[in-house]
């Protein structure tokens, strides 16, 4: 049987839940705009074109020795320049949103494995590449969970500063426009706190499977609210118990916690949906 | 001398190289009620889009209350058409109607009291306080319209811009859209773009027709030669204004 208090007790797995934490209150508020404006694509090449700045950060650390580039701060270097571009109405005036976003997905991913097959592999870093694809919790330091916690700070901070105007820009970019609004401007602040979100998620559950924990809390709790701000409470709420529940499945049963959590959070979108349709047909009241 | 809330003079405006409206001069005057009518493609949106900022003018000018487009922007309250936005977004008609205060100047990351009761009173202008807590997408058609209407008439607007603010209505809902807006027509000039050429002439001071040039007459008529530039058939008219399409001469006896 698994000793929880010991395990509880190890700091690691302390940082583990703390992390998840973290990660979940800012998935839920950020992934909620992530759904209704429908930018989950948006999402999903910003997430996967952090990995080029985590190549990069590698091949910084293992040729150049230079050890205080983290991943992690790669990732973030890399996630906000695909913000920029992806906000850019001049590149927006020549290509579609969507052809941008997949070539930044796709260079991301391929600078990323250039940068880790240039790197000296004789060097031992910190945290494998493997663990910022597909994730890997149990690696969080506590230098970490402080750089978490600043940009926590920062993207609440910035979110609620613009909440009314995040709100008109995702719902009517034209009303927003004639409104005095700089849409671009708040386009590009949205995709940027994407950007920082999954930074954060990347540790939680790896670059891969980001997508999962921005649409699946926001998708199940708007099937449950049509209010912008209780679609964010729900979505805080759902993400964070069964990111936690993914994660002690995961302890349980030995598995990796990134997928542990990604199915977790699926199987309860499923049931949520399953819920819906039998109250809509009204075996439920 | 006192400038119009809207003032265009010789626009050309289109997308790139392609020009949808040319040499289009018009005036929307202090409590004007001016419909546009015209075919689809004929300019209708485009003309909109360029009062709006939206898109700059290839040649000509646009002044609001004699300032350019950038600075009277702020005077001008726009009700789109319905598909402009997704209609399953989560909101409220009060926060919907909110959203039109946000013109005011300075920034807020919050609506203060006064930015509420704008919205209350314009959701009582427009019959639709009763749905304040409404979901969006629960509304009806003309629920939405009135919802839009009201959001447009919380920033305190001097003109009102409306596009097909009827369409896919019933007519007894057109006929309240129409109602509604006459109710405001003291405090506000209001420039429609509408295909609904039946009911128009009834309901508006005057009528012009948009068919990449324009026609614009001082009555509510829709007249023979608006009905040959916007559809490009011979047309007689009956009764007030309505048209009545023809197969070129024919005999009434």
């Amino acid at each position: 049987m698994t000793d929880w208090a010991s395990i509880l007790s190890i700091s690691l797995i302390q940082n583990m839940f703390y992390a998840t934490i973290l990660a979940s209150i800012l998935c839920g508020i950020i992934g909620t705009y992530v759904v209704v404006k429908r930018i989950v694509f948006v999402s999903g090449g910003i997430a996967h074109a952090t990995f080029g700045g985590v190549g990069f950060a590698y091949y910084l650390q293992s040729v150049f020795l230079i050890s205080w580039f983290d991943p992690m701060l790669g990732a973030l270097f890399f996630a906000i320049g695909s913000a920029l571009i992806i906000g850019s109405p001049r590149i927006n005036k020549r290509l579609r949103e969507d052809s941008t976003i997949g070539v930044l997905w796709v260079v991301g991913m391929a600078l990323g494995v250039l940068f880790i097959n240039l790197s000296d592999h004789n060097v031992v870093v910190v945290r494998s590449y493997e663990s910022i694809l597909f994730g890997n919790v149990l690696l969080v330091s506590s230098q970490d969970l402080q750089f978490m916690l600043v940009m926590i700070l920062v993207v609440l901070g910035l979110g609620a500063f613009f909440y009314r105007d995040l709100q008109i820009v995702t719902f009517d970019e034209i009303h927003a426009r004639i409104s005095g609004i700089n849409v671009t401007l708040m386009n590009t602040l949205l995709y940027i706190l994407v950007a920082m979100t999954s930074v954060m998620v990347m540790n939680i559950v790896g670059i891969v499977l980001v997508i999962a924990l921005l649409t699946i809390p926001a998708a199940m709790a708007s099937m449950f609210s049509n209010d912008l701000k209780q679609i964010m409470v729900l979505a805080v709420a759902s993400s964070l118990v069964l990111s936690l529940l993914g994660l002690v499945l995961a302890i349980a049963y030995n598995v990796p916690p990134g997928a542990s959590i990604v199915l977790t959070l699926a199987a309860f979108f499923l049931i949520s949906m399953g819920v819906k349709t039998l109250y809509e047909k009204g075996y439920l009241s | 001398m006192e400038h119009p809330p809207i003032e265009i003079r010789n626009l050309t405006a289109g997308y790139g190289q392609n020009v949808v409206i040319e040499d289009v001069t018009m005036n929307l005057e202090e409590s004007d009620f001016l419909a546009i009518i015209g075919p689809n493609g004929g300019g209708k949106t485009t003309l909109l889009r360029a009062i709006l900022g939206i898109i700059p003018p290839l040649e000509g000018s646009i002044r609001i209350f004699g300032q350019g487009v950038d600075e009277g922007i702020r005077r001008i309250g726009y009700v789109p058409q319905k598909g402009n936005f997704d209609n399953r977004f989560p909101i409220t008609v009060l926060d919907v109607v909110l959203m039109g205060t946000r013109a005011a100047k300075g920034y807020r990351p919050l609506y203060r009291r006064i930015d509420r009761e704008k919205a209350k009173d314009s959701m009582d202008i427009v019959g639709i306080s009763e749905f304040s807590k409404t979901t969006l997408s629960e509304l009806s058609g003309g629920q939405l319209q009135r919802a839009l209407l009201a959001r447009a008439m919380a920033g305190d607007p001097k003109i009102l811009l409306l596009d097909e603010p009827t369409a896919s209505l019933d007519p007894q809902m057109k006929d309240c859209i129409y109602d509604a807006l006459k109710n405001i027509n003291d405090l506000v000039s209001i420039l429609i773009v509408t295909h609904d050429i039946g009911v128009v002439s009834s309901q508006v001071k005057r009528i012009a027709c948009l068919n990449r040039r324009m026609i614009v007459h001082d009555e509510p008529l829709i007249t023979p030669d608006m009905m040959e530039l916007g559809y490009h058939c011979p047309v007689e008219l009956l009764a007030h204004g309505i048209p009545h399409r023809t197969l070129g001469e024919h005999d009434h006896d």
